[in-house]
């Protein structure tokens, strides 16, 4: 009897501390929010066709055929490509999305139909276009923490002036009705909700309740027969389950950390990096339990900072060309291409390329004797 | 019975014909940032979207449409021209065969300031 308990005992703290993998749900789901989440998979990691919606214009034809390496919801090797217009002279206007020919994604791929009707492979970008820029695929592990972190904690974080004078200003973009964006390179969009509903028509073509209607060409009406399905093309409940899954998709738990892990942690504050890449957000109220008052080790601010001129590509909402959010670094071990567009292929080589209102602390970096550079690079690998 | 006839025509046709001598306005909103606005032609458009699927309303703004500003209290009006590139507008509006006209326009902030959320 006393050998039992103590099995049982050992079973439940094996369970208990057993930290979340890549790709696992966050721990404390109820049954039923767990039951979302592994429908929520499904829909994730279906493959669209034109028959049932996909494109006629796309970058992918399924959330899953991007977000895979190496498992459903990482990142991925596919670079896809934002346009927009900028005109620094135009005060409060300065950035032109796009909007009117259906915004900043201009897709890299179309269906046979629109191919056959067009003649074009991908969707053209239009003449006014003055800066192209890649995007990376991401990975969403924890992308719910991130979304229930209250505006007033990130906003806690903003000197958009300076006053403190250590060199960083970091701001917050915004969507266009006002709201605070946290979502995307350059933090425009306000919620993961409407991330992820976008997301299913400008990376996959699939119209939903959000967002019922087709992209166009850019700016000019699909040719008739080319997008046979009705809309929407995914109803209510896909939707929402392919949002519970991305919501409740657990961060990586970090990695035992060696002494120089731990080191470079040091290192990786020394150096001024938690400046941007802020350690810790903590979660607000929420109705998931498993989201609601938490700590995230998100190593980011979710604020705009000015990274240089040599990164700089398009203006986005408020944010400058040279502005990006600050990339939260959870899960970056698992990551293989760095920066907004995978232009570097280590942590190092990110690094280097930070720039503007991180040049202080990549200065510092590239100061730091080897060994110091390498045990903040073993704490990266941590994450 | 031929009375009671006629009045129940009346009672079903009546409104039919009320409504379809109404012109097609269905009624929708929008909030978002003024992206340009056209004294001359008195037209405004707003970016909104939903994420980064984006679009742009175009609207008409006859001149009785009652255009107010926020900040400056409830039901203040502002004329057309005060409305610039940047400003956070709600605005309520129906679809016409010539496009969409507004029938009520707030501004209710600045999209760099910041405008808290509400439905």
């Amino acid at each position: 009897m006393t050998r039992g308990v103590i099995a049982l005992v050992a079973v439940c703290a094996v369970v208990a501390c057993r930290q979340p993998k890549p790709g696992d749900p966050l721990r404390g789901l109820s049954a039923a929010e767990r039951a979302r989440f592994d429908s929520g998979r499904a829909v994730f990691d279906s493959t669209f066709t034109p028959p049932v919606g996909l494109g006629p214009l796309f970058n992918a034809s399924g959330c899953g055929e991007c977000h895979e390496n190496p498992v459903t919801g990482a990142n991925g090797d596919e670079v896809e490509h934002h346009a927009t217009v900028f005109h620094p002279e135009r005060v409060g206007a300065m950035c032109d999305e796009l909007a009117d020919k259906g915004g900043p994604v201009f897709q890299d791929s179309v269906t046979p139909a629109l191919h056959t009707a067009l003649g074009i492979d991908r969707e053209p970008r239009p003449p006014i276009v003055t800066v192209v820029g890649g995007r990376s695929t991401p990975d969403i592990f924890g992308f719910g923490l991130l979304d229930a972190v209250p505006d007033s904690v990130i906003l806690s974080y903003a000197d958009p002036d300076d006053r403190n004078h250590d060199g960083i200003s970091g701001r917050p973009n915004r969507f266009f009705d006002g709201r605070l964006g946290r979502f995307g390179r350059k933090a425009l969009v306000p919620t993961l909700r409407e991330f992820n509903d976008g997301a299913f028509q400008v990376e996959i073509g699939i119209t939903n309740p959000s967002v019922p209607v087709e992209g166009t060409v850019a700016g000019d009406s699909l040719p008739a027969g080319t997008d046979p399905t009705p809309e929407p093309e995914i109803g209510a409940r896909g939707l929402e389950l392919a949002d519970a899954f991305v919501r409740l998709l657990a961060p990586p738990a970090p990695l035992k950390q060696s002494g120089e892990a731990r080191r470079g942690r040091d290192v990786f504050a020394r150096v001024g990096c938690t400046g941007c890449h802020i350690p810790t957000l903590r979660t607000g109220d929420n109705p998931i339990a498993a989201l609601r008052h938490k700590e995230v080790a998100a190593y980011t601010d979710l604020l705009l900072h000015d990274m240089g001129p040599d990164l700089a590509d398009i203006c986005f909402g408020l944010a400058k060309p040279s502005e990006f959010r600050t990339e939260p670094l959870m899960g970056m071990r698992l990551v293989t291409h760095f920066l907004h567009d995978g232009r570097a292929s280590t942590p190092e080589q990110a690094i280097q390329l930070h720039a503007g209102e991180a040049a202080r602390s990549r200065d510092l970096f590239e100061a730091l004797p080897a060994a110091d550079r390498a045990a903040l690079v073993a704490f990266l690998k941590t994450l | 019975m031929h009375r009671v006839t006629l009045l129940l025509v009346a009672v079903v046709v009546a409104p039919l014909a009320l409504a379809a001598q109404q012109p097609i306005v269905p009624h929708d909103s929008v909030k978002g940032a003024i992206r340009a606005v056209d004294v001359r032609t008195r037209s405004v458009e707003v970016t909104t979207g939903v994420g980064f699927a984006l679009r742009v309303v175009r609207l008409q703004v006859p001149p009785s449409v009652p255009i107010t500003d926020r900040a400056r209290g409830q039901g203040a009006p502002i004329k057309l021209g005060e409305l610039k590139p940047g400003d956070v507008i709600r605005a309520v509006f129906g679809g016409r065969p010539s496009g969409f006209v507004a029938y009520t326009i707030e501004r209710v902030g600045r999209m760099d300031a910041g405008v808290e959320s509400s439905p």
